[in-house]
């Protein structure tokens, strides 16, 4: 039984981090909890990421696998203080799949790229037998050179922070199940952004300590991993969390928590305190960061646990979920 | 309709009564969840308990029928379709999820009228719906199987799981050693069914009880009617969900039951056998039954040793002191299937860190 890998470690939760762990333990070279990032320091002060994008439906509200896969890449450089300037792209397409299908996924990455100015420098193409692919599969990697001197990992995370999150937050994964489940949400759109701009608006603060754009596992699994990471806890208040009543609706029906569900274009940023108004203040100029509240903040107590003050005063830990997230029964 | 008293004047109600020792037994999952999700349950005075009740229907779905489901899903061409959190529950030999991953068609979907479209674009295969959870999902079933019937849909049955809750819950309460002052009535449930069929409770068990809705307000008004009831020595059926409920419940739904389903005995996780506590499916609708059709074989194994789910849905005791909690059983290996639904009583534990002081600084 444990020999299969489910699709539940492919969720962003405990089951991938456990995964991930025993496949970089196979690399002797690879070394400190710090390369458990979104993105690697390379020398001479480069950087580089990778991502693979497999979406089903491949084209949803606010969005497409196209545009998701220059997002997710050039977002996890973002915020690590990096700039995007180059983007080598795999597809794995599967044959059957109309051509023009795939060039209207490849015009919607062209045009994040264009967007930030970044050149597309290099490709692979594969067509593999119908019935071995889900259509397509995209992988992107992205380079570019840091901006900012500074680490922006979780563990420049001290004591007293304040926690900002940067939109009302869970809008992709709640648009993909409102899709695979058929329901009719009208409003709900993906929150699939590129956010170097906001994120780099931010470098030249000097409280800032680290940031994250949430993607699979959400907002609760960034805030976990930080508490695990950093040794700290943190804490945070239900009643300052920004909501999107359209996510809200998605979970009430399929029993979902919106902390766990996937984003594509929020970030957590952690700040010292006396900065975290410049944080705000600065988020407010983008459109893509309408909603962006402090939320929380980082404490020398229950180290690794995170905690939320709920809204009739009780409070509980957020965990980081466990396997598929799955809609329940009733 | 009157507006429900906010939190705050709730529980300040509520410590005039704080004296009392209260164990309130909520039969639902999701009021676990929610008393969990909402911290109703770190808010409440120290001697009052919240015990979950066998109110999870992928909790109590025995291991014998998650195997008869994974041996659907071996049959060659069949397409299982199933609600998304029975893919996780192992049985004796593995889950559904485990299935899934060996290459066997499983699919997750959130209504039973799916199965009606996917039977109809796969001619050629036979599509098997697992008819799980208590009276809120059976009228889906029964709906779905008038609908199969009307349009002679043929590659398609049901493997029925449903179950019916009032006889278990008649079931605990005539248990002698069920320490349960008060119940929470599943919200739900009580939108189908109405108020009768939960009468006993207060009628002919002495409990009082409490339909309740799934806000942290609901769960904390219904806890104050309990615990006024409970000072004041009555046992009443009283409601504080009536946007919701009607008390003679949903006629057109229970008229869809009565035609397509005859109750009958079935086995409960950890309660065992319960007299009439299931449902299957009626004379005229036994064609679509995949059990018979498929000659599956019933069988019950014995439950796997140490796991003390049976005492937790009796609210005997909580995750904490099963030798096997946090131990040999958790979310990623769950032994018991309280631990592996999101409903589930011991799954809540684990992921709320029950049981396990935290000192916050500032929350």
């Amino acid at each position: 039984m444990g020999d299969y890998l489910t699709l539940g470690h492919g969720s962003g939760g405990r089951l991938t981090n456990d995964l991930v762990r025993r496949i970089a333990a196979e690399f002797p070279s690879f070394g400190s909890a710090q390369s458990f990032e979104d993105c690697a320091y390379l020398p001479g002060g480069f950087a580089v990421t990778l991502d693979g994008f497999t979406v089903s439906p491949r084209v949803f509200p606010g969005g497409d696998i196209g545009k998701l896969s220059v997002c997710g890449s050039v977002n996890d450089l973002a915020v690590r203080g990096v700039r995007p300037e180059w983007i080598a792209l795999g597809l794995v397409l599967e044959e059957g799949v109309r051509e023009e299908e795939i060039l209207g996924y490849m015009r919607s990455a062209a045009g994040v790229c264009s967007e930030l100015g970044i050149a597309l420098v290099c490709g692979d193409t594969k067509v593999v037998p119908r019935g071995t692919a889900d259509g397509l599969f995209v992988t992107t990697c992205a380079t570019g050179r840091r901006v900012s001197e500074r680490d922006l990992g979780m563990n420049a995370l001290r004591p007293g922070d304040h926690i900002i999150v940067s939109r009302p937050f869970g809008r992709h994964g709640a648009t993909i199940a409102a899709q695979r489940f058929g329901l009719d949400v009208p409003g709900l759109a993906s929150d699939c952004a590129p956010l170097w701009e906001p994120a780099s608006s931010l470098l030249d603060i000097a409280g800032l300590r680290c940031m994250r754009d949430c993607t699979r596992g959400g907002m609760g699994t960034v805030l976990c991993e930080w508490a695990e990471g950093a040794r700290l806890g943190i804490e945070i208040r239900e009643n300052d969390l920004p909501s999107d009543p359209d996510v809200l609706s998605v979970c009430d029906i399929l029993g979902y928590d919106p902390l766990y569900l996937a984003c594509e274009g929020c970030m957590v940023v952690a700040v010292g305190a006396a900065e975290a108004e410049t944080v705000l203040s600065r988020l407010a100029a983008f459109p893509s960061c309408d909603g962006a509240a402090d939320i929380g903040v980082a404490t020398e107590g229950h180290p690794g646990i995170v905690g939320i003050r709920t809204a009739i005063g009780g409070h509980r830990v957020v965990d980081m979920p466990v396997g598929e997230i799955l809609p329940r029964i009733c | 309709m009157r507006p429900h008293p906010s939190a705050e004047d709730i529980l300040l109600t509520l410590r005039k009564y704080s004296h009392l020792p209260l164990k309130i037994m909520e039969v639902c999952g999701t009021h676990t969840v929610s008393a969990f999700r909402s911290g109703v349950r770190s808010v409440l005075p120290e001697r009052f308990r919240l015990l979950s009740g066998p109110g999870c229907p992928v909790c109590v779905t025995s291991q014998g029928q998650i195997d008869s489901a994974v041996s659907l899903a071996d049959i060659p061409d069949s397409v299982i379709l199933t609600y998304g959190d029975m893919l996780r529950v192992p049985g004796s030999r593995g889950s559904l999820a485990d299935a899934r991953a060996r290459g066997r068609d499983v699919r997750v979907v959130t209504s039973a009228m799916d199965a009606l479209s996917i039977a109809a674009s796969s001619p050629e295969r036979h599509v098997v719906f697992l008819a799980a959870g208590f009276e809120t999902t059976a009228p889906a079933t029964a709906a779905m199987l008038s609908a199969a019937s009307e349009r002679h849909i043929d590659n398609l049955s049901v493997f029925c799981l449903h179950k019916r809750t009032p006889p278990a819950v008649r079931a605990l309460l005539d248990d002698r050693d069920l320490g349960i002052d008060a119940l929470i009535l599943p919200g739900h449930v009580c939108v189908i069914l109405g108020h009768e069929p939960f009468a006993f409770v207060a009628a002919a068990c002495g409990r009082p009880c409490v339909v309740a809705g799934f806000s942290a307000d609901s769960i904390l008004l219904a806890v104050l009617d309990l615990a006024i009831q409970v000072s004041n020595g009555s046992a009443e059926l009283h409601s504080v969900y009536p946007e919701a409920v009607r008390p003679e419940g949903n006629e057109r739904a229970l008229a869809l039951l009565d035609t397509v389903f005859v109750p009958c005995d079935t086995t409960w996780r950890g309660l065992g056998r319960i007299p009439g506590s299931g449902f299957r499916l009626s004379p005229a609708f036994e064609s679509f039954d995949a059990a018979s059709r498929l000659g599956l074989s019933a069988s019950e194994p014995p439950e796997p040793p140490g796991c003390r789910c049976g005492d937790i849905l009796r609210g005997r005791i909580t995750p904490p002191e099963c030798p096997l909690f946090r131990n040999a059983c958790t979310p990623t290996a769950p032994v018991g299937p309280c631990m592996v639904s999101s409903e589930g009583t011991c799954g809540a534990y684990f992921r709320f860190h029950e049981g396990r002081s935290v000192s916050w600084e500032t929350i």
